[in-house]
Order: structure tokens, then sequence, then C-alpha cells
């Protein structure tokens, strides 16, 4: 049996290991419930897009735009979204193992891959491939992400698409559905599609000022950021859900441990002090004789 | 005439104002009540909303924004932009070091995404300064 010094010295440790734990596990949950707000703000705006979108529709051919057109896919573009930083479970291990199976399904049909990654640990991760070209890679968004953020990531993409050197564009990032069920997607931006709002909100007789198709590129180049900004917004929920319960779950861990080791120390230091005992009372029988 | 400004953080403005002054492709457009039904393209720039008819040049509310959609309707405005910082939130020194750092990373940028960054920076910077300079003459 273990000293007692030494199980008091492991139990010091677990129990500053676990206070560790317990203070991420509140730092996510408050970033949580900010990051979940923020998922549902963008949705008035992309809301007025889509019926800005199907007021156009009317008065321009939507499906012939260049964002809008389907063609063969040879290449591909993927948007890799994962964390900076890891301790969250298996949130970046679940997005990178679909972006792998991704690849060989790319690899296997003969399709030419590339890829942009936000989040160090995606950047980390591709570094590593060779099967697929990294255009770029950005990190260190800042935790309440503004719509300046995806203005370049939206502009090379954009710039990609419209000169053919990728003929489709898929985010990959994880859903956030609620605060205990997250899951790794995978969501195509483009071409994009186009589901006509019920309400257009937007007067029959209108003038577009330019032109009809100026104000289409506008609105589907907005549509399109408007996407990859959700999924971004979506992926910080679901980073930051995941990094609570992989904490709660290690403070849960820590306590368990604590209790164990507690246990295993009141023996030793109860058997320590009966063979005490038996020692002296052998000392006196000893005497007697 | 109810104003709606939309963006990406949610709805900013959503009130009753009389005048709104907004920058287009074709330059700058004053919107008043009733106007007719049109649709255009915002670049980036300063927004100005006049509240009520009485309010003077000194007492417009600035936004600086980065481009999007302005969609009117004869007593109804709808601007979607995908960023809009409040006038009395920049801070001019910050903007002006800000451009200043946007620059000098669009001279070093090494691949093109890199440089669409550092050029999407520069505007935004450009515009905020802009938009601090109104404020100051307001105020003077």
């Amino acid at each position: 049996m273990a000293s007692t010094q030494a199980l008091k010295g492991r139990i010091r440790s677990v129990k500053s290991t676990r206070q560790i734990t317990k203070a991420m596990e509140l730092v996510a949950a408050s970033k949580m419930r900010r990051a979940q707000d923020a998922t549902k703000l963008s949705a008035p705006y992309t809301l007025a897009a889509r019926q800005l979108l199907t007021a156009l529709s009317k008065h321009t051919s939507v499906k012939e735009h260049a964002l809008f057109k389907k063609r063969p896919v040879k290449t591909r573009l993927m948007i890799v979204i994962a964390s900076d930083k890891g301790l969250a479970g298996a949130y970046n291990a679940n997005v990178v193992r679909l972006y792998a199976n991704e690849l060989v399904a790319d690899d296997k049909a003969g399709i030419k891959n590339t890829t942009i990654t936000i989040g160090r640990k995606a950047a980390q991760f591709v570094a590593r491939l060779k099967d697929t070209e990294v255009l770029g890679s950005y990190q260190e968004l800042p935790d309440r992400p503004g719509g300046r953020e995806i203005h370049a990531i939206m502009d090379s993409t954009r710039h990609l698409f419209e000169s053919g050197q990728v003929d489709a564009v898929d985010v990959l990032y994880t859903a956030f559905h609620s605060s205990i069920d997250q899951k790794a997607t995978i969501t195509r931006v483009l071409p994009a599609g186009f589901e006509p709002a019920e309400e257009p909100g937007v007067a029959p007789d209108v003038v577009y000022e330019p032109s009809a198709e100026e104000v289409l590129n506008g609105v589907a180049y907005r549509l399109v950021g408007a996407q990859i900004f959700q999924a971004l917004l979506e992926a910080r929920a679901s980073e930051h859900s995941m990094r609570m319960l992989a904490m709660k779950n290690a403070t849960d861990n820590a306590s368990d441990l604590i209790d164990d080791l507690t246990l295993e120390m009141n023996k030793a230091r109860q058997s320590a002090i009966t063979q005490e005992l038996a020692e002296i009372s052998g000392g006196v029988e000893a005497m007697n004789e | 005439m109810h104003l709606q400004l939309i963006t990406l953080q949610g709805v900013r403005v959503d009130q009753k104002i009389y005048e709104l002054i907004a920058p287009t492709a074709d330059g700058e457009i004053a919107i008043f009540p009733g106007h007719e039904p049109l649709v255009t393209l915002a670049i980036p720039g300063a927004l100005a909303v006049r509240h009520e008819k009485a309010d003077r040049d000194e007492q417009l509310e600035y936004f600086a924004i980065s481009g999007g959609v302005v969609e009117v309707n004869p007593n109804a405005i709808r601007v979607l932009v995908d960023e809009a910082d409040h006038g009395d939130d920049i801070v001019e020194a910050e903007s002006r070091a800000a451009l200043e750092r946007a620059l000098q990373m669009r001279d070093e940028a090494k691949d093109s995404i890199e440089l669409d960054q550092a050029r999407q920076l520069v505007d935004r910077h450009m515009v905020r300064l802009r938009v601090a300079d109104l404020r100051r003459r307001q105020r003077r």
C-alpha cells in the first residue's frame, strides 16, 4: 500500500487539476451562451436577402447568374472550420474525420481538391496532407466575428468560382442544433441554391439601380456570405458547448479520483495505526512475561 | 418613414426617421418619405440618418457601413449591409493607426488571399475615418 504522504500529494495535485477544469467549464459555458445568441442574429439578414432575391427573380433570370450556375464538378474548394484551441472533446476530431472522408471520396471520383482552413487545428491537420492544395488559412478570428472576417474569404471564394478555377464550394463545420447536440456537417454554398421566400417584401413596380443584374450580383454575394458567416457562428457555438461538456466530464472524473484516493489514504492511515497498536500490545505482553 | 438597418450581427436600427442619406454606386442619394420604390446597391461609406424634419445637419446620426443593398418603399427603407459601426463608437486615432497597419499589410502581402484581406481592411478603415471626420466637423 502506498504511503499516506504520497497519497496526500496525489490528492492535492488532482484537486488543483479539478479547479482548472472547473474554471474552464465555466468560461466555456458563458462563451457558449453568447455564441448561441449570436447564431440567431443573422436570421433577419438572410430573410431580407432571400426576399430581395425572390423579387429579383421576376425581373431577371436568377438561375443563369454566375454564382448560381451548376456545372460538372472537376475541382472543389472546401472551407474547413475548426477551432484554434484544443481541449474541446471530439470537436476537432469530428471535423477532421469528415474532412478526411471527403478527401478520399474526391480522390476516388477524380476531383481535384483545394482547401481554405479556419482555425489553427484545421491548419495543422491540412499541412500534413498531400491530397489537397491549401489556398489560405485563417487563425485567431475574434470571439464575436463581424462581417469583415468573412469578406476576404468570400472575395477569394467568389473569384475562384467565377473564374472557373473551382466548380463547387463546400463549407465543412459543426452544426449547432442544441447545447447537447452538435454534428459535423458539410453544406454546399456555391453554386448557390435558391428557395423563393413566401413574401417578396418589395413592391412589384420597383426600380433597380444601376440594373437588376447588378443588384442581383450584390444580393447573391451577400446571401452566400451570410451562409458562410452562419456556419462560422454555429461552429463557434458548437466549439464552446463541446468544450464545456468535455471540461464538465474532466471535473467529474477528477472528483471521482479524489474520492478513491481519499478512501485509499484513510485505509492506509488506519492500517498504520492498527499496526502500531499491535506492536505496542505485543511489547506489553512481552514485558509481562 | 420606417428605417431598418440590418447587419449580419442583427438589426441595428428599427425606427421612424425623416430622411436617409446613403452612399450608392451612382453617388449619394437622399431618401425622403414617399420616394418611389427603388432597390440599389450601397457602397462602403457614411450612412446619415435625420430623425425629425426640423433636425439640423449637426444632429444627423452617422453609421460607417460596408457595401450592401438599399431597398426603398414609399414609407419604409430596408438597408442590408454586412457591417455598420455607429459614428459614436469610432475612435479616430485607433482607426488611423489601423489604417496604417492595413496599408502596410497590403504592401507586404504574400499571396492573393492576404492581399484581399488587406484591401478589405484598408477600405473599412478609410470609411471609418471619413465618418469620424464628419462627426468632428459637426461638433465645431
